[in-house]
């Protein structure tokens, strides 16, 4: 079990005890207010009632946005399924798919990888243009192609290749380098790299599986 | 006797919000999907943030009930 996964599973684990543990507490002042009267009692409804629940809400919180960064629960709505489908078509071409499958990008966080905004607030941009994106889901009419707000910016790309042999010694990119670092050419729609998730073609065409 | 009585009920209320609050958190971590975070950022959150704002206003404003034994 890699180890990553277990340290979230105790961390979850830790979150649950502890929700419990508060439930238990607060119940018992729901039941009897009364056992607040000595000084036992009223360390003990702060702890009950301001500490546990605090501490619950910020465990809360972190474990719901680590588990935001799943592939699993960006692919959990209908209108982002074809596009967790073209990770795994069997297409070189296709750049998620090449990311996803060659593990350039970690498979189980693949979706946010490419497509998280990593300034300094980022993570809340993205959480709240997310919430956002749940309204039209669910109360909304998705629409047939969904469009990134002010399209897709090369620093997605350039984080991690920027400095990367492969890319620096590629004469082309070396000569456009000024152009990808100001967005003023797109890496996935100048030509260059433009096969990217292409959702309404994906049901027509082969897929990859691992153990083929 | 009033003020003591209305301490109750507000301690009441206070925990009545934290232990439907952390039901709601509970019940969210149960799947990982959208809908499993909006509960719990905007129910859960909500009402456990409302109890223990509840619960330490009664600290501040309410004085507290007597011990069962009366003093």
């Amino acid at each position: 079990m890699p180890t990553e996964f277990r340290t979230q599973m105790e961390l979850t684990g830790i979150l649950i005890v502890l929700i419990v543990a508060a439930i238990v507490l607060a119940a018992a002042f729901f039941v009897r207010p009364s056992i607040t009267a000595g000084a036992t009692g009223k360390v003990l409804a702060f702890v009950g009632l301001c500490i546990l629940p605090a501490l619950c809400i910020r465990m809360g919180l972190d474990t719901h946005m680590e588990r935001s960064e799943k592939a699993k629960f960006c692919i959990s709505c209908h209108s982002m399924e074809n596009y967790g489908k073209s990770l795994w078509v069997d297409d070189p071409s296709y750049i998620p798919a090449q990311h996803f499958q060659n593990h350039r990008v970690p498979a189980d966080t693949a979706c946010y990888s490419c497509h998280a905004d990593y300034t300094i607030y980022g993570p809340l941009h993205d959480k709240l243009r997310g919430l956002t994106r749940i309204y039209v889901q669910y109360l909304g009419t998705p629409p047939q192609t969904i469009q990134i707000p002010g399209g897709y910016k090369n620093q997605q790309c350039l984080r991690c290749h920027l400095g990367a042999r492969g890319f620096m010694e590629n004469p082309i990119h070396m000569a456009l380098m000024d152009s990808l670092k100001s967005n003023e050419m797109s890496c996935i729609s100048s030509g260059c790299h433009d096969m990217i998730h292409n959702p309404t073609e994906v049901g027509h065409l082969k897929m990859w599986s691992p153990g083929q | 006797m009033k003020t003591a009585l209305s301490e109750g009920t507000i301690l009441r209320v206070a925990s009545a919000l934290i232990v439907v609050g952390l039901v709601i958190e509970i019940i969210s971590l149960a799947w990982i999907h959208p809908l499993a975070f909006a509960l719990f950022a905007f129910v859960g959150v909500l009402l456990i943030g409302l109890g223990i704002l509840i619960y330490l206003a009664s600290l501040v404003f309410v004085a507290s009930p007597p011990s069962e034994n009366g003093r």
